[in-house]
């Protein structure tokens, strides 16, 4: 798999992702639409890349575990209690710019 | 690098084409950002006939977790870069979202509106990933910056001169 170009087509196909806490992987995964379990390593990880991990959870989107709760979080889940995840708005970035720069 | 560039081509997405031309600088270890935008670019060819852009490198200013006093030369070498660069393209906004990269080419923008040579508007908005802390860049360009998004509500209360629109990539 790492060498792979792209994991857009597994995702597609996939039923559960279960990914670090990485943004990137996070974030393809919710907009997709897929339900997500991330697995953290607090020891490995800097603190700051766990923030947007624990976010989407206190939100609802994705369920949280680490490595050795894995198992129990398979065996327990329930994906029904995920939220779907709204898109990101570059819009609202678009107007704002335009009025800052004057282009309104 | 990486996430930024594929957060940054996402706040590129709604602009109008008077955003033109576009000068991408990024990092020249970047392997990557490089296929991204012009595969950004490509598809917005299609829609807009006349899109213009170019693409620039300069040294990496930082990287992970190096400590401070070498960061500090590391920049420095950068901005022998980007100073050159920036009064060379002479932007009227500038644009950018957390790398290292960004910090010398800012200075650089803020020289040349000291110098009275340009007056570059700057508008940072920090990575989606930034919830709860901001970036090196971001603590740096907080008091540089024109205007500074933020894309979580933890960070525009602690942050307050920060403008916050929510969630835009």
């Amino acid at each position: 798999f790492r060498f792979k170009d792209s994991l857009a087509e597994d995702l597609r196909r996939a039923d559960l992702v279960i990914s670090h806490a990485g943004a990137g992987s996070c974030l393809e995964t919710l907009e997709e639409g897929k339900p997500l379990i991330v697995v953290t390593n607090e020891k490995l990880m800097d603190n700051h890349q766990l923030e947007l991990a624990k976010q989407l959870h206190r939100d609802g989107h994705v369920l949280y575990c680490n490595c050795s709760t894995l198992v129990e979080t398979l065996q327990s889940m329930d994906l029904s209690t995920l939220k779907p995840y709204p898109p990101g708005q570059p819009e609202k970035f678009a107007l704002f710019l335009d009025k800052v720069v004057g282009f309104q | 690098t990486g996430g930024h560039t594929t957060e940054i081509l996402r706040l590129l997405s709604c602009l109008s084409e008077s955003y033109s031309p576009r000068h991408y600088i990024f990092a020249d270890s970047d392997k990557m950002s490089e296929a991204k935008i012009r595969s950004f670019e490509q598809k917005r060819a299609e829609t807009f006939s006349n899109s213009q852009f170019t693409l620039d490198r300069i040294p990496r200013s930082r990287e992970v977790r190096q400590s401070w006093t070498s960061s500090v030369i590391t920049t420095l070498y950068s901005l022998l870069y980007s100073l050159p660069l920036t009064y060379r393209l002479k932007p009227d906004l500038i644009l950018c979202n957390g790398p290292g990269t960004c910090v010398p080419v800012c200075i650089s923008a803020l020289l040349l509106g000291l110098l009275g040579i340009k007056r570059a508007i700057i508008v940072y908005v920090e990575s989606i990933c930034r919830v709860e802390t901001l970036s090196l860049s971001g603590k740096i360009l907080y008091y540089f910056s024109d205007y500074f998004i933020v894309q979580w509500p933890d960070l525009k209360e602690k942050y307050p001169k920060s403008v916050y629109l929510g969630r835009i990539v």
